[in-house]
This record gives structure tokens, C-alpha cells and sequence, in this order.
């Protein structure tokens, strides 16, 4: 076996850098909620992060020494199960439900949402057959429709959970990648008209959307109810000003902020370090999406140029969501932060995506820019 | 597989460009939250962060200018929870906190545990329990480690002297917040700054652990010292009392005592009155039964009786009493010196006659007796040569229209709007327009005091707790109203109203006073108001007084009468009180009677006794059985007594039987001599208060009593106290 090119250094780097600062955020920000939830064990979140970061690294190591060109004759497979698991988590008695949605299987004590294997899977089996039948796309019936059903059905297959976070990045990867693959403006320009119609067809008719919707516009017009979470998300980073109370000096983790080590850990971070910490958070993910472009750019296979960019826009589309939802510049929905946020089963498969990604920059040929 | 083609590529960066462009437009958006947002932001989430508990100052004392404390505030605790730490205890149910509570606080364990289980971060158990309770709740707290439960310190307000001053000093609410009085007015300067207790809690309203405690100290309220001495207070209170009793006076009373050099009120009595402690109470001649105290009639009832402070906030019609002002215009203006002869024969004005109180009697007579004669006719006929210009412009030069500016809330006068001559007519006696009584004495004041009238005020100085003076109020002078000269003049004819005009009754041997009598009739047919306004000493003033008695029922409604007597003794006393030198004039001395011993006069010859007496300034009354005895075989009253001058001895020179009773003679009318005489003729002797005719007795006629009991008897001037 040939000596292999080392990954990127930028992207390890700065997923490391994230992780380590992600975990100490999120002990810091669980602390007043595990303590009053978990028993007084200050320590709970921080303790499990520290059992999945292990099991991530480790499918990190793995991904990225595993030729990413053999995931493509894989990705159908991946796909159909992916598929299946979706229509078998929303069968009552297989799939838990947990607030109002069923989205949850219970495996050993542990929780997995099929909707996480849906994403990397979709990523894969898209990049697989845009990169086989690349020709087509600029054709809307053969090329483009066929694609934009399958998007189409997941995404109905996400919101009968209801998992509306989880469509919205699905929806918005795939469009990424068939915009990347070489669809045509065109035919995105006219396709707009009836998604921002279906989209407000959602807002409208879905009443759980329509109060998020509505709290966003004005989150103080009822605080203590729709518009609590925002107007407690906004008083965290309203109170960190330029610097932050400091590290571990948050108040409004205690009870005020909902889970505030999972979607709302950006706001813990924008009070307790301020502007400052939350720039460099930024800085790192935009670091972090350059490079994943840069891999895609410099790809040597179409294949791995989407899957690349695939799993660059999955994580960026996350973080730019859960930006603006702590911001409170969209409506509330539930949208972790990468790397970053607590969370067991979409912690383990972003490493492997990153694994990927990271095989993926071993094949890149910088030379060729 | 294909390759990546351009493109691609070029869409890539695209991707790349557009999610950086979202990422910098996000950065600036917390920007805009954190630097323009901020500030609100930060106080909302501070109020929502932070449970604050008030920790109340302690209100400033109220002293009087001798430093006698009139208002304090007594040191209690409130007991307070956060019902959402309760829960947090282990151990004991909310239950059992709420009878402890109840059993310690001396409340209902049902309405305890109603408060305690509210879902809020913050509730009062009980406001102002004595410290030991305080203390208690503290000691069953720490001892059984309960969270949860605050004992903090807080003030109740307290009046050692119960009514006395009650209109001046004023109420506070339960909260601390004056109400009316020097309490309300000065409420700012007395409540301090609150302090606090904050302490950070979770979105559940439960303290954080290991947060602090933050105290912000409360800043106490700075003390006042009032014009007002306890003293001269008590003296005037004494005084309306008694005037009340004895002269039925039904419609209350009010008196002020001033000093005319500084504008100083050391005394301000409004009657009916109320215990400060104790401010709700029925008023009198209400149905304790259907009162309450807090419902808007019964407040009603309270501002129009008990709380009314009738020296400074309603206006009455003064009556003769100011004819001083009258008389001072018309002698600025030189329109009438104290000798101008006048007359008082009755005359006809618009139509209307207007007559001497003693119509026709007086006939022509200086302008000065005229004053003391107090006739209506000779002030009208100064009025008119006067002018209307002139008149009312002294009025307002006395301040008559304006509000003196005392501290407290003063009553509207009410005065003619287009004044025409027939209205300056009446108006030049006191009748038909309304001024305050604080008015009344500020222009008094402004006689006593050379002509400059000055603001009356009540309060001396601001301290705080250190005794730094904070403010100071200084005497202002508000203008100079007539020359030194005319005061001095007005102050003569005054006097020469109390020693030899209607004002008699206001004498005080010792001290020249210099006085008015008033007697003013109301709108209300049959209801007078009795008054009496006087400058003492005349010679050089230290104060001014006016007494006024509303709807006195009793013998006599005339304030030359029933006022005038309640002013001599208020000025007595204040005057004795303050120190100032009693001269006695000849006449005085002679009135006075000095107090003896009855020596022994057994065995002695009669006319032994009789010198003996007579050595002492006593007389003798001999009495015998017949048996033609000179010896002195028993006397009354019996040997070391004390006795006044003139006072009669009765020896006997036979042995009397040993209960010799007599029967207490009807003194009323009488003048002293004659009262004298009849009490003498029975073995009876006399205490004489006051001068001119009988008209109390401290024995009611028909009673027996041994020979030689001192009955005391109250003389009073009625036949020339009029107006």
C-alpha cells in the first residue's frame, strides 16, 4: 500500500479546536440545569459528551482512512435503509417519542435519530448519482426532478415526526449539491415560486410553525410565553457585551435559557465571553468551510468534489441556522450547533462525516487550482 | 467517474461566498444586540436575575426645638419568603413551616400557608412584629436550617405624646408614607433612601447557590426640628381644654402661639383632636359601632373633624380682631392719630345702619378709647376716609390674600371680589370675608415686631443622623407693612385694650399684654366665634397669641369674655415658662395677696389676738357663747395654717362644738369685694382668680364645709366685653 497523503491540517485543527471548546461549554452550560435536573450531578452532560467525543474521534480516524471513492458503490444501500428507518421510526411503539415528536428509537439505554443517518446518506447517494449522471441535470424532467421527488419525499417522510430542522437541512444540502453538480439557475429560479409558497403554506397552516413564526417577529410582544426562549436567548448575549461576564459566570443558564448546553450553547457562549468568544467560534467554522470548499474545489473525482461540499454544507447550514435562531433573526427551531452543542448520535456522525471529508482532502491535488 | 469541471468550481466559491456573507451579516447582527441592545438588554435580564427584598430606612425623628422627640420610629422586622426556596427544604413539609410560622407570628396557619405556597419568588408573611418575634423566626430558622424565610429590619412610626401637636407633626400610612402634617410635607426628607437586599435566582425564582447576597445599605432620614416647644404645647392644649369645658364650646378651637421676631409657631393647637398612635379612631359623636376608619365616608368624616387643622387650614370670619389692622392703616396713613376725637353714633351707609355694640353709649371719645370701647361706627367711618385703594391695599400688605407660606396646607380666604364701599364698611370690623387663623397672627406678628410682617413657619432644621445640620430655615422677612413708629403706636392702644378696655380678661399681672377681643358673627344664625389675638409683653414682644373658641354655648359667646381669659393664661404661662421678667405695676402689687401663717392664739386676751392677726395682715372674727369670756379658747383655722392676706381668723372664747359646719354661699355676679365680704361674714375665706365679676365657684353653692375653707372663685369682665 502506497504511503498516503496526511489529511488537512486546517480542518483537523480547527474540528479539535472546536470540540475541546465545545465540551468545556457545555459542562459549563448544563452545570445549573444537571444539577437540578439529573440529581444534583453537576457533571451529567459533561460525562456523556466525554463517552461520544471518543466514539466520534474514533469514527473519525476510521472514515479517514477509509477510501471515500468505495462509499459511492455503498451510498444506494446507505440510502434505501436510511429511507427505511425513516418510515419505521414513525410506526408508534418502535419510534419514542420525545416532545411531541417521533423521531427517537431506543437502542441499549440509547437514543438514535434515523433522521442523522438520512443526512449523510442522502449526501453520498446524491453525490454518487450527480457524478454518474452529471449530463442529464441540465434537463429538468430526466435530470433535475427526479432528485428534487426523492428531496421532496424525505422531507414529508421528516415533518410527519415532526423533525422541521432536520427537513430544512435536507431540503437545503440537496439544493446546494444539485446547484454545485451544475443544475441549472434557471430552473432554481423557477422552482423558488412553489417552495416559498409551500414554505408559507407551512408557516400558515402548521400551527406549532406559526407561533414560532409570529414569536420571532416580536419575542418581548409575549416573553414569558412564545417569545420566551428568544428574549432569553437575546438577554444572554444582550448581558456579555464585549468581553463576557467571564467563563462559568452565565445566569442565564440557570432554568432561564431552554437546554442551553444544546441549541442555545451560542448564547452561554455570547454571555459568558462575549462578542470575542463568539468570533472566534465563527472564525473557526468559517475557517473550517473555506477548507471544506478548498477540498471540493481540488477533489480529483466530481464524487468527491459533492460529498465534499455535501458535508461542508451540512455543517455550515447548521451553524448559520442555530446563528440566527440564539440571534433570534428567524423563527425558534430546534438546530444544534456543530461540534459544539451536546448531543450523542449527531455528535458520532458528524465526526464521520468530518472523517470523510478529511479522507477526501488526502486525494485533493492543491496543485490544480 | 467525471471530473470536477469548472463549473463546479466557480459554484463552489460561490457557496463558499455566500455562507461566509451570511455568517459576517450574523456577526454584525449579535453585534447590534450586544452594543446598541445591550443596555436593555442587560436591565431586563438584571430585574428577571435578581430577587430584590427592600430594606426600609429608618425614618427620621421628629424633635421639638428643645429636642423632645414628638415623632420616632421604633425598630421592628418584617418576616418575608421566597416560596419557590421553601420547597427546597428536605425535611419539613410547607405545612409544617406554615403553623410554625403562624404559632410564632400569631397568625391563622391556614392564610400562612396560602401565602408561603404562592407561585411567586417573593412574599410578605407579616410586616412590623416586635423584634423579639423577629428574633424568634430568625432562631427556629437557623436552627433547623431552613432556606427560604427573611427576617429584615423595618420601622414603625411611634408618638410619645399621643395628641399633643397631632395636626402639626401628622400621620404616616402603614408603609411609612407620611400622610398629612409635617409627616406628609416633609415626607421626602424624612423617609431616607431604602436600602437592599439582592440576591441572584434561576429561571425558577430559587436563590443560586454559592451566588451572594448583595446589601446596598439603606440611607436613614434625616431628623426635624420643629418651632414648636412641647412645652408651650401642652400649655395651649391645657388651655383650648378647658376653655371647651367650661364655655361649651362645640364647634372646636384652635390657638397659636408665635414669636413675632422670627416667625417661629412655638405652639399650634387644633381642637377636636386625636391620638397620633391611634389616628383612625371615631371621632366623637360618632357611632363607634358602623365605624371602620377606612372607608371614604369615614375618611371624610375625619378630615372634617378630628384630622381638620382648624389654625391653619379654615378660614372664619376674624371679627373685631381686626380692627388692630384697620386701626394700624389708618394710622400709617395719617388719616387718625390714637387722640382724634370720634364719635360712635350709629350710621346709615348703602341704607343699612350700623350701631355700636352699646349703640349711642360711648358719645364722642378719643380714637383710642374708641379701640378699647371697640366701636363698629368710628372703624367704617376710618374705612371711608381711608378709601377703598387704601384699605385693601394694607390688607394685602398684611397678607391677607396671600398663603403666609407655613408648611402646611392652608386654608383659601375668601374675600369680597369687586369690593364696594358698604363691603369695606363691614369689612373694616371683621365681618364678611374670611381669613386663616395663621394669617391673622402673621399680621399680628408684623405689629409686634415693628412693622415687618415675616413667614410663620414650623420647621427650625433638617439633621441627620450625625447631627449635621442639612438645612436650616432662616427667618424671612417678607415686607415691611407700617413704620416702626405706627407699630409702636398700635401696640399702645393694645395695651390699653387689656388694661382698661373689653380686653380685661386677657390681663396678666406682671406682664403688659397688648391684645383684641373678637367676636364674630357667622353666617349661621346663633353660632359665634369667640377670639382673641395678643402681643406680650407690649413693651418689647416675645410672643404673639391667638385664641379662638368656635360655637361656644356655655354662659358667654363673647371673646372679650371666654377668649380673652384662655389667652391671659396661655400668655402667663408661656411667659413664666420662658423666663421673661414679671414688673409689677403698683396696681398689680396691691391686687396681689401674700400667703400667711395663722399664728396661735389660744390663752391669748381677745384683743391680743386681734393684734396679733392684724400683725399678719388677718381679721378677726370673735365669736362668743354669752358667758362673757376674754380668753381665747379655740380658733379656725387652727394654728400654722396657711392663709392669703385679709383672709378672715374666727376665735372663740368658749369651747365650740367640734363640727361647725357652714353652708357655701352663691358668689355668681358678685365683684370681689362683695364675694369677699359674704364668704368672710359665714368664716368662710377667698382665692380670687382673675378680676371683675364672679362667675365661677371651684364649691358648688349649698355645699357645707368647715369654717374657714378657702373657696376658690374665678372673676371675669363682663359687662363692657362685647365685641
Amino acid at each position: 500500500m502506497k504511503k498516503q497523503k496526511p489529511v488537512d491540517f486546517w480542518v483537523l485543527m480547527t474540528v479539535l479546536i472546536l470540540l475541546a471548546f465545545g465540551t468545556i461549554m457545555v459542562f459549563s452550560a448544563s452545570a445549573p440545569y444537571a444539577y437540578n435536573y439529573m440529581n444534583g450531578d453537576t457533571y451529567h452532560f459533561l460525562k456523556k459528551q466525554l463517552q461520544y467525543l471518543p466514539i466520534g474521534l474514533f469514527a473519525m480516524f476510521v472514515m479517514a482512512n477509509f477510501d471515500y471513492r468505495k462509499l459511492a458503490k455503498l451510498s444506494p444501500y446507505f440510502f434505501v435503509i436510511s429511507i427505511g428507518l425513516l418510515v419505521l421510526v414513525l410506526i408508534p411503539g418502535i419510534g419514542r417519542v420525545f416532545n411531541k415528536s417521533r423521531r427517537w428509537f431506543v437502542l441499549a439505554g440509547q437514543s438514535i435519530q434515523p433522521s442523522e443517518f438520512m443526512k449523510i446518506s442522502l449526501i453520498l447517494f446524491f453525490s454518487y448519482s450527480l457524478s454518474s449522471r452529471k449530463d442529464q441535470l441540465k434537463y429538468f424532467f430526466k435530470g433535475l426532478l427526479p432528485y428534487l421527488l426523492v428531496v421532496g419525499a424525505i422531507a414529508v417522510l421528516l415533518l410527519m415526526e415532526p423533525h422541521f430542522s432536520c427537513a430544512i437541512i435536507v431540503i437545503l444540502v440537496s439544493a446546494i449539491l444539485l446547484f454545485c453538480a451544475g443544475a441549472k439557475i434557471k430552473h432554481f429560479v423557477m422552482l423558488s415560486v412553489p417552495v416559498v409558497a409551500a414554505l408559507a403554506s407551512v408557516i400558515i397552516f402548521v400551527d406549532y410553525m406559526r407561533e414560532r413564526a409570529l414569536s420571532f417577529l416580536n419575542p418581548f410582544a409575549d416573553p414569558t410565553g412564545d417569545g420566551w426562549q428568544a428574549v432569553q436567548s437575546l438577554y444572554a448575549i444582550g448581558s456579555g457585551g464585549f468581553f463576557g461576564r467571564g467563563l462559568g459566570k452565565s445566569l442565564q443558564k440557570f432554568l432561564y435559557l431552554p437546554e442551553p448546553y444544546n441549541d442555545f450553547i451560542l448564547s452561554v457562549v455570547a454571555e459568558e465571553l462575549g462578542f470575542i468568544g463568539v468570533l472566534v467560534v465563527m472564525l473557526l467554522f468559517l475557517i473550517f468551510i473555506w477548507r471544506g470548499v478548498k477540498i471540493a474545489v481540488n477533489a480529483p473525482d466530481l464524487f468527491g468534489s459533492l460529498v465534499a461540499i455535501g458535508i461542508t454544507a451540512l455543517v455550515a447550514v447548521q451553524v448559520i441556522i442555530n446563528f440566527a435562531v440564539v440571534t433570534s433573526s428567524v423563527p425558534v427551531t430546534g438546530m444544534p450547533l456543530p461540534f459544539f452543542s451536546y448531543g450523542g448520535t449527531s455528535l458520532i456522525l458528524l465526526l464521520t462525516d468530518v472523517g470523510i471529508l478529511l479522507n477526501i482532502s488526502r486525494h485533493a491535488d492543491y496543485k490544480r487550482i | 467517474m467525471s471530473r470536477v469541471n469548472l463549473i463546479v468550481k466557480k459554484r463552489l466559491l460561490v457557496v463558499l461566498i455566500v455562507f461566509s456573507f451570511l455568517i459576517f451579516a450574523l456577526l454584525v447582527r449579535i453585534g447590534y444586540i450586544q452594543f446598541i441592545q445591550g443596555d436593555f438588554l442587560r436591565k431586563e435580564a438584571y430585574v428577571q436575575q435578581n430577587m430584590g427584598r427592600i430594606i426600609n430606612p429608618r425614618r427620621g425623628t421628629i424633635y421639638d426645638r428643645n429636642g423632645k422627640e414628638l415623632a420616632i420610629s421604633a425598630s421592628v422586622e418584617t418576616v418575608s419568603v421566597n416560596p419557590q426556596e421553601l420547597l427546597k427544604n428536605t425535611g419539613i413539609t410547607l405545612e409544617e413551616i406554615a403553623n410554625k410560622l403562624a404559632e410564632l407570628l400569631d397568625m391563622e396557619p391556614y392564610k400562612v400557608l396560602t401565602i408561603i405556597s404562592r407561585n411567586t419568588g417573593f412574599e410578605f408573611v407579616k410586616q412590623k412584629v416586635d423584634k423579639e418575634v423577629g428574633d424568634a423566626v430568625r432562631k427556629w430558622r437557623d436552627s433547623n436550617n431552613l432556606t427560604g424565610i427573611y427576617v429584615d429590619e423595618d420601622s414603625k412610626r411611634y408618638y410619645p405624646n399621643r395628641s399633643l401637636a397631632a395636626h402639626v407633626i401628622g400621620i404616616t400610612r402603614t408603609d411609612n408614607v407620611g400622610m398629612f402634617g409635617i409627616e406628609a410635607v416633609f415626607d421626602k426628607y424624612l423617609k431616607g433612601v431604602p436600602g437592599k437586599i439582592i440576591s441572584e435566582v434561576d429561571g425558577l425564582n430559587r436563590e443560586i447557590p454559592l451566588s451572594e447576597e448583595k446589601h446596598i445599605a439603606p440611607r436613614d432620614g434625616w431628623n426635624i426640628i420643629l418651632t414648636i416647644d412641647e412645652t408651650i404645647q401642652y400649655f395651649a392644649e391645657k388651655a383650648l381644654e378647658s376653655a371647651i369645658a367650661d364655655y361649651k364650646v362645640i364647634g372646636g378651637a384652635a390657638a397659636i402661639v408665635m414669636d413675632p421676631r422670627n416667625g417661629e409657631i412655638l405652639a399650634m393647637v387644633s381642637k377636636p383632636d386625636f391620638d397620633l398612635n391611634n389616628p383612625r379612631e371615631a371621632p366623637p359623636g360618632v357611632d363607634p359601632s358602623t365605624w371602620s376608619g377606612y372607608t371614604n365616608e369615614d375618611v371624610l368624616t375625619l378630615w372634617s373633624t378630628i384630622w381638620k387643622n382648624k389654625a391653619v387650614s379654615e378660614a372664619y370670619e376674624p371679627g373685631s380682631t381686626f380692627k388692630a389692622i384697620t386701626t394700624a392703616a389708618g394710622i400709617e396713613e395719617g388719616v387718625i392719630t390714637p387722640n382724634t376725637i370720634v364719635t360712635d353714633r350709629t350710621m346709615t351707609l348703602a341704607g343699612r345702619n350700623i350701631d355700636c355694640w352699646k349703640p349711642n353709649a360711648h358719645g364722642t371719645q378719643p380714637f383710642y378709647e374708641a379701640v378699647y370701647n371697640s366701636c363698629n361706627p368710628v372703624f367704617v367711618k376710618l374705612a371711608l376716609d381711608l378709601g377703598l385703594n387704601k384699605f385693601y391695599s394694607y390688607m394685602k400688605a398684611f397678607g391677607f390674600y396671600d398663603n403666609t407660606g407655613i408648611e402646611l396646607p392652608e386654608g383659601t380666604p375668601v374675600h369680597h371680589t369687586n369690593p364696594k364701599e358698604i363691603d369695606m364698611a363691614v369689612s373694616s370690623f371683621g365681618q364678611r370675608f374670611m381669613i386663616t387663623p395663621i394669617q391673622l397672627i402673621t399680621a399680628y406678628s408684623a405689629i409686634a415686631n415693628g412693622g415687618k410682617l415675616i413667614r410663620p413657619h414650623l420647621v427650625k432644621e433638617l439633621v441627620d443622623n450625625e447631627g449635621n445640620v442639612m438645612m436650616r430655615y432662616e427667618p424671612e422677612v417678607i415686607r415691611q407693612v407700617i413704620s416702626r413708629q405706627t407699630a409702636e403706636t398700635v401696640l399702645e392702644i393694645l395695651e390699653g385694650v387689656v388694661s382698661e378696655g373689653t380686653g380685661k380678661n386677657a390681663y396678666v399681672k406682671g406682664y403688659r399684654v397688648a391684645g383684641k377681643t373678637g367676636t364674630s358673627v357667622t353666617t349661621t344664625p346663633g353660632r359665634y366665634i369667640a377670639s382673641f389675638a395678643a402681643i406680650a409683653p407690649a413693651d418689647n414682644p416675645v410672643i404673639t397669641v391667638l385664641v379662638i373658641l368656635d360655637n361656644p354655648t356655655g354662659f358667654s359667646y363673647y371673646g372679650g369674655t371666654i377668649a380673652a381669659p384662655v389667652a391671659g393664661q396661655l400668655i402667663e404661662d408661656t411667659l413664666n415658662y420662658l423666663g421673661v421678667e414679671r414688673r409689677y405695676t403698683e396696681q398689680d402689687q396691691e391686687m396681689m395677696k401674700n400667703v400667711v401663717i395663722v399664728p396661735d392664739l389660744r390663752n391669748k386676751t381677745v384683743e391680743e389676738a386681734k393684734i396679733a392677726l392684724s400683725g399678719v395682715k388677718l381679721k378677726a372674727i370673735v365669736k362668743n357663747d354669752g358667758s362673757g369670756g376674754n380668753l381665747v379658747k379655740d380658733q379656725t383655722p387652727k394654728p400654722g395654717a396657711s392663709l392669703y392676706e385679709d383672709s378672715v381668723v374666727i376665735v372663740y372664747t368658749y369651747n365650740p362644738p367640734e363640727d361647725r359646719k357652714v353652708q357655701v354661699p352663691d358668689l355668681a355676679n358678685k365683684t370681689i369685694s362683695e364675694a369677699t365680704e359674704t364668704l368672710n361674714s359665714l368664716g368662710l375665706n377667698i382665692k380670687v382668680n382673675g378680676v371683675g365679676i364672679a362667675h365661677k365657684q371651684n364649691i358648688e353653692p349649698g355645699t357645707f364645709v368647715d369654717e374657714g375653707t378657702i373657696i376658690e372663685v374665678d372673676f371675669l369682665y363682663f359687662e363692657n366685653t362685647v365685641w
